[in-house]
């Protein structure tokens, strides 16, 4: 068993090297088609913890009149504690409020600096529970909230939080439908490469059927070609999506500032990457065995 | 070892191959099958090895009815049965060693085994020296010999030959015919096709012609 395991994976890379232009397409197709479904699991798995921390952050916010009074300022925030949906509530002050704002665009600080009197409202902001609250739901409460002495505005995050959600579920479909016909068209590529390999030793092929090379025997080198290959184009996918990743997050930087911190984006999970090239491999393997099909 | 009966190939509509033909090759047994170019010793020998199958008749070898054997069991089939062809089918990018070593590796033999048997053989058709050649590097005769190693290393009971001295000089010619009869006298069943009548009357043995897919004579 492991001599002929020995076997098949020395023909499969003499045959490999033979071929290598051709190998080299095919593995880098592969790599092209994983590259992608990488790039789309990364993103959609930060997309998912960086909605999840959204939400958990302050979703709902009242903001106050600058002449509002305590007690309309006690009422309002007795009103939103009172509220089931709600989990907690935290007032930002005015000055809060400037602070944080210097803090998350710095570029813009110096224009709220020269201004005479403090531009940004106070406001209750309140986190909503993690059980899911319906939209109708929340205009209901901001219609409610919104009427009350010394508010002037509401706004509701988890408004925009919800579409952003539902334009990531189909950025995420559409992600993997591209992925998913472009790992078919790799498959089919491993397929046509391992056939060529196939017609380029059919006298072989018949020498090996003459002696009585069980068919396993055979086909073992044609199937493990398809493996390797895909396994090579698997962890090339990997390291490019490493690389891009690198060199992209510091560029990021500038344009995400506000939105997210890019410090916080995480690679693909050791299990994700196993998936990943496990993938890369029944890819190839379903290729060689396909082309391999041929022999009888 | 070889019985044939109302063996027929058709190829296309009233054009056959082999026509009706009946013939004995006993074990132990060196023959030759001769006839012209187009006379069905290549047909016989193809269905003999289980290349093709006949379209009417039957052909035993070793007890197995050819027509009946599955997939496996051909793959059984050729392990017990050496061949050797005009054109050495050896394998051009393994060397002479690895070319005959093959046929024991598919057997699953211990390596060690593998590689003491091989080196027997190779020598025994007088190539240890050459075993790391590969098939581009060697004459003609000596990829003969190495084929001819590769058919007996997984020791046959018969072994088949479809003119495997066609493309070599008659003195080469000569060497390969002594080392079938070699293989003979250990007691291997030898067939052998050829078209030349010179090399037969040389070596003294049976010859069964074969003429328009019929055995004319079989003495």
């Amino acid at each position: 068993m492991i001599g002929a395991l020995k076997y098949f994976v020395t023909e499969a890379f003499l045959s490999l090297w033979r071929g290598r232009r051709s190998s080299f397409l095919s593995i880098l197709t592969i790599a092209i088609a994983l590259f992608m479904l990488g790039l789309f699991l990364l993103v959609s798995a930060n997309l998912e913890r960086t909605m999840q921390e959204w939400t958990r952050s302050a979703e709902f916010s009242v903001y106050l009149r600058d002449e509002a009074t305590p007690d309309e300022r006690a009422a309002i925030e007795r009103a939103l504690r009172a509220e089931p949906s709600v989990a907690g509530v935290d007032a930002v002050s005015k000055d809060d409020a400037r602070a944080r704002f210097r803090r998350d665009f710095p570029e813009l600080a110096p224009a709220t600096a020269g201004a005479l009197d403090n531009p940004f409202p106070a406001s209750f902001e309140a986190r909503l529970g993690s059980s899911a609250v319906s939209p109708a739901a929340l205009e209901k409460l901001a219609s409610r909230l919104g009427v009350l002495p010394g508010v002037s505005d509401v706004r509701c995050d988890r408004r925009w939080l919800d579409r952003l959600a539902s334009l990531g579920v189909i950025v995420r479909w559409a992600g993997l439908f591209l992925a998913a016909t472009l790992v078919v068209a790799a498959g089919l590529t491993v397929t046509n490469v391992v056939r060529l390999a196939l017609y380029a030793r059919r006298d072989e092929v018949e020498i090996m059927e003459l002696v009585g090379a069980p068919m396993s025997f055979i086909r073992g080198p044609f199937v493990c070609e398809g493996v390797i290959q895909g396994g090579l184009g698997a962890i090339l996918a990997l390291v490019l999506l490493r690389v891009v990743v690198d060199v992209a997050t510091p560029r990021l930087a500038t344009l995400a500032a506000g939105v997210f911190d890019v410090r916080t984006i995480e690679f693909l999970t050791g299990a994700t990457m196993a998936l990943v090239l496990g993938g890369g491999m029944l890819v190839g393997c379903l290729g060689g065995l396909a082309a391999a099909r041929r022999l009888r | 070892m070889i019985e044939i009966e109302g063996l027929s190939k058709l190829y296309a509509r009233d054009v056959f191959a082999l026509d009706d033909i009946s013939l004995r090759v006993g074990r132990g047994e060196f023959a030759f099958l001769t006839g012209a170019s187009g006379a069905g010793k290549t047909t016989l020998l193809r269905i003999l090895l289980r290349q093709e199958l006949p379209t009417g008749g039957r052909a035993v070898v070793d007890g197995r009815d050819l027509a009946t054997l599955d997939a496996a069991d051909v793959q059984r089939y050729r392990r017990a049965v050496g061949f050797v062809f005009q054109d050495f089918k050896l394998i051009p990018r393994k060397t002479a060693f690895e070319n005959v070593m093959f046929a024991l590796r598919i057997l699953g033999v211990p390596d060690v085994q593998q590689r003491r048997r091989t080196f027997q053989v190779l020598k025994w058709v007088g190539l240890q020296h050459r075993a790391n050649a590969y098939p581009v590097e060697l004459s003609g005769g000596e990829q003969q010999r190495v084929a001819i190693a590769r058919a007996l290393v997984n020791e046959p009971v018969l072994v088949l030959a479809d003119e495997p001295t066609g493309n070599l000089d008659p003195d080469l010619a000569l060497d390969i015919m002594n080392l079938f009869r070699e293989i003979n006298a250990t007691g291997t069943t030898v067939l052998v096709a050829t078209h030349d009548r010179e090399l037969i009357r040389h070596v003294g043995r049976r010859a069964i012609l074969l003429e328009r897919g019929r055995v004319v004579e079989a003495a």
